[in-house]
């Protein structure tokens, strides 16, 4: 059954173009394992950073013996460590997410991009965990660097199923207050939430030092609004009904819609943090692969 | 207000089309789940309130609309004067320019049909801007020069200038009736009938009837009677031309009987009559000394016919200020010879013993010597040779004491008589009671009364007479006169009770004394028999042996030929009717009338005859009529006006003051224009066109905002 759900949540393509960029962290952070991303704590791995006097007490392992030969000085090698670092998974599960004007639903996009991102960062010795909430956290992986937790993942992916409504900020607040170790935070969700907590959210990640990518996954009917005719708008999460002639109100609903994205675009770029709106109605593997191309090129390393 | 087409306010259910529309839509409307409800919920709480108003503005305009649709197909109209203001109502209009003859009648300058013409283009243009009109020629018959009503004036106008004058009597009340039935077929708020006449009293026999109608649709439909009418009391006409005898021998001296009627108020004297034949001078004329108002008189004047063929005979009076009756027609055929054929049932006997001795001697009652150049010619033939004789070379054909005759003889002698031949019957002992009955009566339905019982005197003391006075039937009227002789000498002892036929054509010449039919006639097509009760001979009775018998005999065979040539004279409006040879069928033929009439017609086939038949014919006069056989053969007919259209009274006041009750009455006189003369012409108005175009405004309006209403906002 998890193999089942793997096959079925990880986007082949996606994931082939995902490994070949990697998912690196724009700033170093902070790791736990020996990988491939810088860590701001200088310690004894294996790429030299600088020299620094023998103290009493230091690890006479890290003497560098040769400027002792050369120079009768005590120093010690200090190695610039490639750590691993820990991306938190938060996706988005509220009944918001379960629409979809075609074949898929924003949350089953949802999942799929967070199984390969899931995936990937595995492949690459890094640690993942996952957090599917609505307004309160509904289904935990604790972090794991186990490549094998895949199938945990993917299987905790295809059960849920979205009901309830969407409280994304407490989420951030609770991981920024709960993970003591730098890492990189991928929100997968809607956001159709109070923008402005949303952004205080954010804003507490990033005064934790956790990187912060934002992915808003919306539908293109959401995003165009092309209905015609009458029609009974039925509102998820038990909102009312709403009967109108959507043609008419186009321009003003595109309005609302492209203010809700400007504020929470800015939000993201004021506090330094990816964002990167998603449209379902493209294929996954392209909205992936663009952004660890615009990942990789913007990275410091 | 009224509406002309109510039927059409229904359509203002058609007010609810729109609310069911959107009723209907509600459950057509599609039910989408929808996450992004919190900008819905923004745009519409935005737009809900300007959309509640446009949707309220496009569904009045809609209502509207269709309100104003349904109004206008209803045609409401105003009847008050008040309307009046908004401008003259269009007219929907008949004009009836009557064309009967009496509008002939001239001052010396113009006739009161030109003056008729002349007004009515005046009334054409009098009317309001958009009106339409039909034009009719109306006599005592309809000519529809525009049948039905049309916008295009010019072309009224100029079929009022081309309009021609008949020679038709007068009958208005059916052609109003016709015209009322016309414009009911049309809208319009103002449906007029313009009607100009002379104002004949003999062209309103069914005034009351007209009356009715016309009050009935005085609503709808107005009159307006312009009389054209100049008091004219001065009116001389012929009004009757005819051959006394019915024989028309070559180069004989014919007499005509010319009856000249005072139709004026004031005697006539000195009236010179003249009669002339084929346009040469007169060839014979004489002078009523006097002729007093409202009376006719009549003059007998003789002429001679040089060839033989048809003829047109022309009786003249001078000419007076209506022309058209001064002179009447007449086409009579002549024959060197006319040939008349006996067949007798006794042929072969001894002369006293066959069935037409008597009848040989009185049609040519002359010395033998002179017999062969006598104007009449009997041949004599048996009944079996009657079959194989051509009967087109006789005049007539007598029938004495035949017992039957074949079934081809029977038919044939049937489509002689419909081409105009004539037939005496006289029976006898041999004759087929039965055979004459049921076929020569019944199946090939020309003889005019079916053989009864004989009648028998048991001996001379008992024999039977005729009928001393009181005759009735022209061909008898004669002995009216006791000067003349009497038919009642004649003795009978045997002769067959006759029942006359059930048919209008069959009449009883003259009767026994008892009261029983002795000889009847009837016409038969173009062709007239005549049926005795009794012999030819003196076997049953002693008739042929009494002085009243050649003149009752000549006078039975003019009355033959008199049938044969009333086909030649038709009166004014109806067609001529030539059964001709087999012939001449499929020739083209033409009929002409000098100058003014030109017909080009071919000989069809009408119930397996060929006919020759022309159009309705206006013009009174003699016609020439060619039909392309080889040779060609040609023919004269003449047609004759009805002298009735002669009397020139007009309405009287009480007629006028019944009319003028539902009619506008305009008395015409010179330079006058037509609103000037009958300034009631403001009418209903009527404001379809109003709302027809506050409609097309109103869907112009909805279109656009309803575009501008759909746009994205």
């Amino acid at each position: 059954m998890p193999q089942d759900a793997s096959a079925q949540l990880l986007d082949p393509v996606a994931i082939a173009r995902a490994e070949a960029l990697g998912i690196l962290a724009r700033e170093i952070v902070e790791g736990f394992m020996v990988g491939e991303n810088k860590s701001p704590f200088h310690g004894f791995s294996i790429e030299f950073s600088q020299h620094r006097e023998y103290a009493p007490g230091d690890d006479t392992r890290h003497l560098d013996w040769k400027v002792l030969g050369r120079t009768d000085r005590y120093y010690l090698k200090q190695y610039e460590q490639e750590t691993n670092y820990v991306a938190h998974l938060l996706l988005d599960g509220s009944e918001s997410m379960n629409y979809g004007s075609g074949k898929l639903t924003k949350f089953q996009y949802a999942k799929v991009m967070a199984a390969c991102l899931a995936y990937v960062i595995l492949l690459q010795r890094d640690a993942v965990s996952l957090n599917i909430f609505d307004t309160v956290a509904r289904t935990i992986i604790p972090r794991t660097g186990n490549r094998d937790m895949i199938f945990e993942i993917t299987a905790q992916l295809a059960a849920f199923q979205p009901t309830g409504g969407t409280g994304i900020s407490p989420m951030l607040h609770t991981l920024a207050h709960q993970t003591r170790r730098r890492g990189l935070v991928i929100v997968i969700s809607d956001l159709f939430d109070d923008e402005a907590k949303i952004l205080d959210g954010i804003r507490h990640l990033r005064f934790k030092g956790h990187e912060v990518i934002v992915f808003q996954v919306l539908d293109p009917h959401e995003l165009e609004f092309p209905f015609q005719g009458m029609v009974e708008f039925s509102g998820l999460e038990q909102l009312p009904k709403v009967l109108t002639r959507p043609a008419e109100i186009r321009k003003s609903y595109l309005g609302e819609l492209e203010n809700f994205l400007n504020f929470i675009r800015s939000g993201c770029e004021k506090n330094h943090c990816h964002y990167t709106l998603v449209n379902t109605a493209h294929s996954l593997h392209e909205v992936l692969s663009g952004y660890l191309a615009f990942r990789r090129r913007t990275a410091t390393r | 207000m009224s509406f002309l087409n109510p039927l059409m306010l229904v359509g203002l259910g058609a007010l609810s089309v729109p609310v069911i529309i959107h009723l209907l839509n509600r459950h057509h409307v599609r039910r989408v789940t929808w996450a992004a409800m919190r900008f819905l919920h923004a745009s519409v709480a935005r737009n809900q309130r300007r959309m509640n108003i446009e949707d309220w503005l496009l569904l009045a305009l809609r209502c509207l609309l269709l309100a104003l649709l349904a109004l206008a197909l209803a045609r409401p109209t105003f009847q008050n004067t008040a309307a009046a203001s908004w401008g003259r109502t269009t007219v929907t209009g008949l004009i009836l320019l009557d064309n009967s003859y009496s509008m002939g009648m001239t001052d010396g300058m113009q006739s009161r049909f030109d003056r008729a013409r002349k007004y009515a283009e005046t009334i054409i243009d009098g009317l309001p801007a958009t009106s339409k009109t039909a034009v009719w020629l109306v006599s005592d018959v309809a000519r529809s020069l525009i049948p039905e009503p049309t916008r295009d004036l010019n072309l009224a106008r100029k079929i009022l200038r081309d309009a021609t004058l008949s020679d038709r009597g007068t009958r208005l009340c059916p052609i109003i009736k016709a015209g009322i039935e016309m414009l009911q077929r049309h809208g319009g708020a103002r449906r007029e009938i313009y009607l100009l006449t002379d104002g004949q009293v003999g062209g309103w026999e069914e005034l009351d009837e007209t009356v009715k109608l016309l009050t009935a649709n005085k609503r709808d439909i107005h009159l307006n009677l312009v009389i054209i009418n100049d008091r004219e009391n001065h009116n001389l006409g012929v009004s009757e031309l005819r051959l006394a005898n019915g024989l028309t021998p070559v180069d004989q001296s014919l007499r005509f009987e010319v009856q000249v009627t005072n139709f004026g108020h004031d005697d006539a004297r000195n009236v010179a009559v003249r009669l002339a034949v084929d346009n040469e001078p007169a060839s014979d004329q004489t002078v009523i000394d006097s002729v007093s108002a409202g009376n006719s008189k009549s003059v007998s004047l003789f002429i001679k016919l040089r060839t033989e063929g048809s003829h047109a005979v022309t009786a003249e009076i001078a000419g007076d200020r209506l022309a058209a009756d001064d002179r009447r027609t007449l086409a009579v055929t002549a024959t060197r010879r006319l040939r008349v054929l006996l067949v007798d049932g006794h042929a072969g006997r001894p002369p006293l013993e066959t069935d037409t001795f008597y009848l040989r001697n009185a049609f040519a009652p002359v010395d033998p010597a002179a017999a062969g150049s006598f104007y009449l010619d009997p041949v004599t033939i048996t009944p079996t040779e009657l079959a194989t004789t051509r009967l087109d070379d006789f005049s007539a054909v007598t029938l004495a004491n035949v017992p039957d005759l074949s079934q081809a003889t029977a038919a044939a002698l049937l489509q002689y008589l419909r081409r105009g031949g004539g037939l005496i019957v006289f029976p006898g002992d041999l004759v087929n009671i039965q055979f004459y009955n049921a076929e020569l009566a019944g199946r090939y339905a020309f003889l005019p009364a079916t053989l009864g019982p004989l009648t028998e005197a048991p001996d001379d003391d008992h024999a039977f007479h005729l009928q001393a006075k009181d005759y009735d039937h022209p061909l008898v009227a004669l002995w009216n006169d006791p000067a003349a002789g009497t038919l009642a000498s004649a003795r009978f002892t045997k002769a067959y009770q006759l029942q006359p036929v059930n048919t209008p054509d069959a009449r009883v010449v003259v009767r026994f004394a008892d009261g029983a039919p002795a000889v009847v006639e009837r016409t038969v097509g173009q062709g007239r028999v005549i049926l005795f009760a009794s012999s030819a001979n003196t076997a049953w009775n002693d008739l042929p042996v009494r002085p009243a018998f050649v003149p009752l005999l000549a006078r039975s065979l003019g009355a033959l030929l008199e049938q044969r040539n009333k086909a030649s004279n038709i009166a004014v409006g109806d067609r001529f009717i030539y059964r001709a040879t087999d012939d001449a069928l499929g020739k083209d033929a033409i009929i002409s009338h000098g100058e003014k009439l030109r017909q080009f017609r071919r000989v069809e086939l009408v119930e397996n005859q060929p006919v020759l038949l022309s159009e309705a014919i206006d013009l009174a006069g003699a016609y020439d009529v060619t039909i392309q056989t080889d040779p060609p053969l040609k023919l004269k007919f003449a047609v004759q006006v009805d002298p009735r259209e002669s009397r020139l009274d007009p309405l009287s006041d009480s007629q006028l003051a019944q009319l003028g009750a539902v009619a506008t009455i305009v008395h015409w006189q010179p330079d006058t224009p037509w609103l000037q003369s009958n300034p009631s012409t403001a009418g209903g108005w009527e404001i379809w066109r109003v709302l027809a175009y506050a409609a097309l405004a109103v869907a112009v309006v909805e279109t656009v905002l309803g575009q501008l209403f759909s746009e994205p906002k």
